[in-house]
Parts: C-alpha cells; sequence; structure tokens
C-alpha cells in the first residue's frame, strides 16, 4: 500500500510516516503543492494525506488534481482548522475524509484503514485475526464462529483498537474517537474505562486470547 | 444635575442675594433721601417760627396748613442748643377702622426770644413721600424679578447653545467601541478648552485603538502559531509512546505529559474560537429548530447522562425555528449542557430543561457553589473542582452577545440556572 503525505510541516510529516511505517505502509512524501502534482504525474498511489494550508497554494489544487487524473486515490484531508463548513467544504471538493489538527497518528491510521477498505473491498472486508473476525460491513463480530453480542460503543472502539493493531491507543485517542468535541467531559475516561472493561470480559467469554491489553496510565494496545 | 442647571442656580443665588442687597441700599438711600428733603423744610419752619417769635405773632397763627403739627411750650431755660430731627409713628384710625402707623418726621428745637425760652416741636407726615419710597422699591423689585427671570432664559440658551459640542463629545465617546475599528468624529468647535478636549480624546483612543489591535493580533498570533508545535508535541508524544520498553514511572511521565499537552490544546482551541466569533466568521446562518437541536445534543450526551444516572426533566413548550449559525449553535448547546452534566451530582441529580418561544432555560443539580456573578463569564475563571479553565462561559457569553440575546445566571438551594432570552 503506497501513501502519498503532503505536509509542510517537517517535523509531523515525519512523525506520520513513522507511525504508518509500521502497518507496512509505503509512504512518499512531499512539502509543497509544486512537488506534490509533480510526484503525481510520475508514481501511483492508494491513498493521498493533503494539508491544505500548504505554503504556496492551498491543497485543494491537488485534490482537483488527484480527482481529474486519478479518482481512485484515496484523499484524506488534513487541516488546522476545526468548524463544521471547512468539513463540508472539503467533501464538496471531493476529499473523502477529513481530519483537524491535532490528530492522534491513530486516528489517522484508523481513517486511512477505513478507507482503504471501502475502496478495495466496497466496504465488504472484516479484519481477520485468530478466532476473531470483524466484519466491518455488516458491523458484526464473530467469535470463534459464535456472533459476539457487543454495544455501538463496544464495536466501535473495537474496530478502532484493531484498525491500530500494535500500536498504542491513548485513551484520550479513543475519547475521542467515540465522542469527538464532546470528549474533554471528566468522566469521559472512566466511560472508556468501563467500556474496555465489558469488552475484554466479552472476549474472554468467547474463549479469545487477551486480545486487548491495558498499558496503565497510557492508554491500550491491541495485540494480534 | 446639569452643569448649566448648576450654574444657573449658583448665577441665580448669587444675583438674589446681590440685588436684595442692592434693593436694600437703594431703599434707605431714597429714605435718606427724603428725609434730608422734609427736614430742609422743617428748617425753613423754624427759621419761620423763630422770626414769628421774634415779631411777637402766635406761632399757632403762622401755620393754618393742617399737614404740620405743631407743639410749642415756654420752658424756664434753654438747655438745647441743637436740632433734634426724630422720626416716628403716629397711630391713626383710617376710614377702613384698621389702625394704620402713619410715619412723621419731627423738629425739636429750643429757642430764646424776648427773653423766654420755648420749645418747639414741627412734625411733618411722611405718609406721601414713604408711599413714594415703597412704590420705587417696588417698581425696581419688579425690575429686578423680570431681570432675573430674562437672564436665566439667556444664560440657559447660551450655556445649551455653548455646551453644545461637548454633550457632541459625551455621547460619541459613550457609543464608542473598542471592538469597532472606528474613528472618533466631533462636532467644530471654537471654544479652545473643547477644542483640546476633543483632540486628546481622538489621540487617546487611538491609541487604544492601536494597542487593542495588536494585543488582538498577538493573542489571534499566538494561538494560530502554538497550534503547529502542540500538533509536533502531541504527535511526537504518541511516537514515543509505541515503544515497549517503559518502566511504570515513566509510563505516568509520558502519561501526564500527554495529557497536558492535550490540555493545552483544548484551551487554544477554545482561544481561536473566541477570537473567530469576535471576528464575525460565523456569519452563515440556517435556520434551525430548537427542540430537535437539545434532543440531539441529549442523545450524543447519553453515555455521559447514564453514567451520572442525571434524570434529564424535559419541558418542550416551543417548537420555535431559529436563525443561528450551526456551528455556534451546537457550541452554545454544547457548553450549556456539558457544563451542567460534569458539575452535576454524582447520583440522583437532575437537568431540568425549559423551552418557550423567546427563552431557553437548563438549569442542574450540583454540590459547586454558587458562581461569583463578577467572574462569570470571565475568561480562565478556574473551577476549584474540576481543575479546567472556563473557557465555556465565556464562550456562551460570547455566542449570546454575537446574537444579542440576553443570558441570566442564578441560583437557588444547590441549583444552578442558566437562561437564555432569544
Amino acid at each position: 500500500m503506497k501513501i502519498f503525505v503532503i505536509e509542510d510541516e517537517k517535523s509531523l510529516r515525519e512523525d506520520i510516516v513513522e507511525y504508518l511505517s509500521v502497518n507496512n505502509y509505503k509512504c512518499d512524501v512531499a512539502a509543497s503543492t509544486q512537488i506534490a502534482i509533480q510526484k503525481l504525474k510520475d508514481n501511483i498511489y492508494d491513498c493521498a494525506l493533503i494539508d491544505i494550508g500548504l505554503p504556496d497554494g492551498s491543497g485543494i489544487e491537488i485534490i482537483e488534481y488527484i480527482k481529474n487524473h486519478n479518482p481512485k486515490m484515496g484523499v484524506i484531508m488534513i487541516t488546522a482548522k476545526n468548524a463544521l463548513e471547512d468539513k463540508l467544504e472539503s467533501l464538496k471538493i471531493g476529499a473523502d475524509d477529513y481530519l483537524t489538527k491535532p490528530f492522534h497518528l491513530s486516528e489517522l491510521n484508523a481513517r486511512i484503514y477505513s478507507l482503504m477498505r471501502r475502496r478495495n473491498f466496497g466496504g465488504k472486508n472484516a479484519l481477520s485475526f485468530d478466532g476473531l473476525e470483524i466484519d466491518t460491513g455488516e458491523k458484526k463480530v464473530i467469535a470463534n464462529g459464535n456472533i459476539l453480542q457487543l454495544t455501538k460503543k463496544e464495536y466501535d472502539i473495537l474496530v478502532y483498537l484493531a484498525s491500530n493493531p500494535t500500536h498504542l491507543i491513548t485513551k484520550e485517542a479513543l475519547a475521542e474517537n467515540i465522542w469527538g468535541d464532546k470528549a474533554d467531559i471528566a468522566t469521559s475516561f472512566d466511560f472508556v474505562y468501563s467500556q474496555i472493561k465489558n469488552l475484554k470480559k466479552k472476549l474472554n467469554e468467547a474463549d479469545l486470547k487477551n486480545y486487548i491489553k491495558v498499558v496503565y496510565g497510557l492508554g491500550y494496545k491491541f495485540m494480534e | 444635575m446639569k452643569l448649566h442647571t448648576k450654574t444657573n442656580l449658583y448665577t441665580f443665588i448669587a444675583t438674589l442675594l446681590l440685588f436684595s442687597f442692592g434693593i436694600f441700599i437703594v431703599y434707605h438711600f431714597i429714605l435718606s433721601r427724603l428725609d434730608k428733603e422734609v427736614d430742609k423744610q422743617l428748617l425753613i419752619i423754624k427759621s419761620n417760627v423763630i422770626k414769628g417769635l421774634d415779631k411777637g405773632i402766635d406761632p399757632h397763627l403762622m401755620f393754618p396748613n393742617r399737614s404740620y403739627n405743631f407743639s410749642i411750650k415756654q420752658i424756664p431755660t434753654q438747655t438745647i442748643f441743637k436740632n433734634h430731627f426724630t422720626r416716628s409713628s403716629k397711630k391713626k384710625t383710617n376710614v377702613l377702622d384698621i389702625d394704620d402707623e402713619i410715619p412723621q418726621r419731627s423738629l425739636l428745637f429750643q429757642t430764646t426770644s424776648k427773653n423766654k425760652s420755648y420749645e418747639v416741636t414741627i412734625s411733618v407726615s411722611l405718609d406721601e413721600r414713604s408711599k413714594i419710597g415703597n412704590d420705587i422699591t417696588t417698581v425696581v423689585i419688579i425690575f429686578i424679578l423680570i431681570s432675573i427671570f430674562v437672564l436665566f432664559l439667556i444664560n440657559r440658551f447660551i450655556s445649551s447653545f455653548i455646551w453644545s459640542p461637548f454633550y457632541d463629545t459625551l455621547s460619541k465617546i459613550k457609543t464608542w467601541n473598542i471592538k469597532k475599528n472606528e474613528h472618533l468624529m466631533f462636532k467644530q468647535t471654537d471654544i479652545d478648552e473643547f477644542h483640546l478636549l476633543n483632540d486628546t480624546i481622538k489621540d487617546l483612543t487611538q491609541q487604544i485603538q492601536v494597542d487593542y489591535q495588536h494585543l488582538k493580533e498577538f493573542t489571534e498570533n499566538m494561538s494560530h502559531e502554538a497550534q503547529t508545535p502542540l500538533s509536533i508535541i502531541s504527535s511526537k508524544l504518541e511516537l514515543l509512546m509505541q515503544e515497549t520498553n517503559y518502566n511504570e514511572k515513566q509510563h505516568k511521565l509520558l502519561g501526564q505529559t500527554y495529557h497536558a499537552t492535550k490540555r493545552l490544546y483544548k484551551l487554544n482551541e477554545g482561544l481561536i474560537l473566541l477570537t473567530r466569533i469576535e471576528n464575525k466568521q460565523f456569519a452563515e446562518i440556517n435556520s434551525i429548530n430548537l427542540a430537535s437541536a437539545i434532543e440531539e445534543k441529549i442523545e450524543v450526551l447519553e453515555d455521559f447522562i447514564e453514567a451520572k444516572k442525571i434524570n434529564i426533566i424535559r419541558h418542550i413548550n416551543s417548537s420555535s425555528i431559529k436563525d443561528v449559525n450551526p456551528v455556534l449553535l451546537t457550541i452554545l448547546l454544547n457548553n450549556l449542557f456539558i457544563n451542567a452534566i460534569k458539575y452535576n451530582l454524582d447520583k440522583e441529580g437532575f437537568i431540568k430543561i425549559i423551552l418557550d418561544e423567546d427563552c431557553f432555560s437548563i438549569e442542574n443539580t450540583s454540590p459547586q457553589e454558587k458562581i461569583d456573578r463578577q467572574m462569570l463569564f470571565n475568561r480562565f475563571n478556574k473551577n476549584s473542582i474540576s481543575g479546567s479553565l472556563g473557557l465555556g462561559l465565556s464562550l456562551i457569553k460570547k455566542i449570546v452577545d454575537f446574537y444579542n440575546w440576553q443570558i441570566t445566571y442564578s441560583y437557588k438551594e444547590g441549583i444552578h440556572k442558566f437562561k437564555i432570552y432569544m
């Protein structure tokens, strides 16, 4: 899988590449609109991450170029702004997804994962692990051949964790994934904690191995 | 009290005192003048009497005119050589049977003629004369009163005319808003003091405006510029966390650093939002049904409401539709509800929502004390329990102000209530 990271902030670009490389994604980078379009002419990527605030013109140009020349490529837009109108705007332009800075790298990873699944398998793909299958199209979880009954929140958490295997997911990232802006509410971490506890219990009862590992003080990890 | 009313009042009092004193002087001056006239007549009579005595004529026969009272008596020796003028009054009953005092002036003198000494008293009624005095005084008083009144009117007219640039300046400063980048323009005036005042105010407001703009730009730039480094810090921390060989202490340190960074970012986000509202960047307007927006909000926050077992009481009496910016409405409701949940009791609390046509109120139970009214909508009003920096209320206030709505806060027996009049 080839990902094209277009981001002018060097440090952030490196972080994205480093985080994504763990998932065996091959990354190419560009720091400006000009270089990005040049590279797009010579290469084919599966997905592009585009920072909208580039020094030489907005990333919208790049999105338009992609839509005209390689419409199969997935596009995730990154902006520094964080309001609804930007989101609508970006989706109108043709981006498949939208992230505001600062985003959790795990969130970015999950978005790419989900976008790639939608693009390549028409959303009918399943995440498969030893004894555990998550059908993201049907929103079903099958544990050792039996359907596992999960609440919507538990399902969302499981998908999010499973989209980032072996990565540490902070409880902040999880809370934000579930509730978005409302995540700063004091009880949200407790809520995440209790949801995870229930989820672990259910996985355990289905005779699955201990997929979710708690990393003390930081967050959670999905172990393959 | 207005400036020219006060000036007029003092001028009026001063004029009144001055004129009263003047009337007093004039009155006495006229009287003494009249007395002197009378005295001259009395002295003429005196010399006639002496002449008559010398010639042996009975003085009584010399004065057929009854306007004088005349008395003469013989005395053994002359003891007084000077003229004695006295002012007295004689009681007289007039036609209406009212006792009237008739002022009179008398001259008492002693004289010796043909070896006989006499004491003579001549009295003249001053009735006519004092009447003249009184008439003059009355006329003067009336004239003075009219003058004062006319002066008062003139003063008033001149004052309002002269002070008009001042009041113009005053009203312009009053409506001046630092946030609107407008320059003050004052009425032209040829009064040096007002001119100076206007110039000073102009300079001052311009300076304030420049400073305010700088400060505002600084805050804006600061929060915008802070975004990128904050993103970098948080992604670096996330990468750092992916390493596996940490001990518990290092985990804790990392977690705390990460958490603090997130908080800082949230705070920064709030500041940017405040600035954007201030800069009117939410101009787009949609018609939104408040009742359904509220329902939606409750649904989104369901998890937190359930976690604290908060009872939601709804009194939705209206399906009113408001033209607002959807982003701002979301932020407003979010902050109101999150506060109501966050600071609610851990168990058995409630949130009561009342929606009427032009009024929305939300009240919640809370272990917290009443919020200090003065601190209520201030930025960074640190909350003692949560330790979070309160941009929430400040955002609420900003949005309410943006739409020219009113917000009130009240506290009664453990229940906090916010009411918004739309």
